[in-house]
């Protein structure tokens, strides 16, 4: 018997289990979308899915090319182009999510409008396409940092098995809240460029840390409580594993924390108001 | 002893609020906020029916009259303002024609996309795909993107996935009105089938002969209002006389 739920719903927690026994049901549909998506990606461009790779590699590049160069104020450390990347590549998987689940939904409006399926599986999806491209993302770190700088994989890489879950889960909080404002409010897809690189700037990616030290205290504030501050902090720790990069307990409470928030805070509104998406596409 | 319930409307509302909900923006739900104007469109008016197991339902009306949108509330795809559907059974939904998932995807990766949205599992569509490619008569143009598609070969491939989702209730929404005569009357065929295994079907169409050959019960919308409610060849002809007496 399926009832479609009444107005002004309360989710309690049976038609919760419901939801997510339906959406577990579906895990192989998000994944088909998924590799579909990027198979049809490789298909029309020549260089397919290392776009994923190439679009924040290029952009790293040109900020070493700026920063590393052009102005070199502070000091630099010899590191740099690793922390650079590392931090770009993390902030990238965080970026694209953000659009993705939004722009999964505007492209299977039909899908939407004939098949009552839970809508989160979209976001998925477009979580796993990206995924994909961001652990390619780390094969390249390596392929350029190791030859380089000797940059390789340490025991401190066992931190992934903590951190890229968190940041998946965070990813999805964070889609969930941009698609239940992007699908019934278009122009919101326009500010996105601006808060993304807005969020970079605030974000441990270009400038180094010990730019921090004598930083304006509401900057340092501000830097503080970004949780992809703490996030990114990880993944050095993980991924360059070096003196230089330690581990903070702190880093990885903030982030569960902030984790727990978004992804809370996503869902549970992106779930209350899926039944009235069809009405905006 | 009556026979068993299909699907329930009851007192089903669905109001737009055309300008500020179709597609928004900032700026003029802002300035509708302000101004507290909020001019809504009723496609769906305290709607009540009732359909049973075996039994095969027509919905008749203008276009605009808010058939397809009902056909939504039905299929859970859309929440409707106030009262409620249940449905007793699996549903499959072939609603609008030329649906087609995604026209830029070829006929294999729409019927996987279908199956899989629809909760099968995919073991399960790799055993009914052959069957459903040989059903829609399709096997030439499978591999191709179904923007390439005639909407003939489109509703064929529709219907065909629809029916082979192996539905309890179908809900068909102009879907047949193209199509050649000859995989018309192997649909109609299959129709008949569900309702012999008490299946049920609730039938959209413009074309109002069919609906009164084909469907038990039928109603009549109007503005989103029901004008009339009870046996097919009745409705019909009660919407016929008005159409024709040009009210």
């Amino acid at each position: 018997m399926a009832v479609s739920p009444p107005t002004g719903i309360f989710y309690n927690a049976r038609r919760l289990r419901t939801y997510f026994t339906d959406l577990w049901n579906r895990r192989e549909f998000a994944w088909f979308l998924a590799m579909g998506n990027l198979k049809a990606r490789n298909a029309s461009t020549a260089l397919g899915l290392f776009w994923w790779v190439l679009n924040p590699l290029l952009l790293g590049l040109v900020y070493y090319l700026v920063f590393g160069f052009l102005f070199t104020g502070g000091d630099r450390d010899d590191d740099y182009i690793a922390y650079l990347l590392s931090g770009m590549f993390v902030f990238h998987f965080t970026s694209q999510s953000m659009t993705g689940g939004a722009n999964a939904i505007l492209q299977n409006a039909k899908l939407l409008a004939n098949l009552k399926f839970p809508r989160l599986v979209l976001l998925i999806s477009s979580l796993i396409e990206s995924g994909v491209g961001f652990l390619a993302s780390l094969l390249v770190f390596y392929a350029i940092t190791w030859p380089v700088l000797g940059v390789h994989p340490s025991r401190y890489i066992l931190l992934l098995v903590a951190v890229f879950p968190i940041h998946i889960l965070f990813n999805l909080g964070l889609s969930a809240i941009v698609a239940r404002l992007a699908v019934p409010f278009r122009d919101i897809n326009n500010f996105i460029p601006y808060v993304n690189r807005l969020w970079l700037y605030l974000s441990p990616v270009i400038w180094p840390l010990t730019l921090l030290d004598d930083a304006d205290p509401i900057f340092g504030t501000l830097v503080e409580l970004n949780p992809m501050f703490h996030l990114i902090e990880l993944y050095r720790t993980a991924l360059i594993g070096r003196p230089g990069y330690p581990f903070n307990v702190e880093d990885l409470l903030v982030s569960l924390a902030w984790t727990g928030a978004v992804f809370v805070f996503g869902v549970a509104g992106f779930i209350r108001y899926e039944t009235r998406m069809v009405r905006y596409l | 002893m009556r026979a068993k319930m299909a699907i329930k409307a009851e007192e089903v509302t669905v109001q737009f609020r055309p300008f500020v909900e179709r597609k928004p923006t900032l700026r003029k739900t802002v300035a509708n906020f302000r101004s507290r104007e909020r001019e809504t469109v009723t496609a769906v008016d305290h709607v009540s029916f009732e359909v049973r197991k075996g039994e095969a339902f027509g919905i008749v009306g203008r276009n605009g009259a808010g058939k397809s949108t009902l056909m939504r509330v039905v299929a859970g795809t859309l929440r409707p303002d106030r009262g409620r559907v249940v449905t007793y059974g699996r549903t499959s939904t072939l609603l609008q024609l030329g649906v087609g998932f995604n026209t830029e995807l070829s006929g294999i990766r729409n019927i996987y996309l279908g199956g899989l949205a629809a909760g099968l599992r995919r073991a399960r569509i790799d055993e009914i795909f052959n069957d459903i490619v040989e059903y829609a008569e399709l096997e030439e143009a499978i591999d191709r993107p179904i923007k390439t598609y005639s909407s003939g070969m489109i509703s064929r491939l529709a219907f065909s996935i629809g029916m082979h989702l192996d539905p309890e209730i179908l809900l068909l929404d102009e879907i047949l009105s193209v199509g050649d005569e000859a995989f018309r009357t192997k649909s109609e065929q299959a129709m008949q089938d569900l309702l012999d295994r008490s299946g049920t079907i609730v039938f959209v169409s413009h074309n109002l002969s069919k609906v009164a050959d084909f469907c038990d019960r039928a109603i009549w919308l109007e503005r989103g209002a029901v004008m009339d409610n009870g046996r097919a060849e009745d409705v019909v002809e009660h919407y016929r006389a008005a159409v024709a007496a040009g009210r």
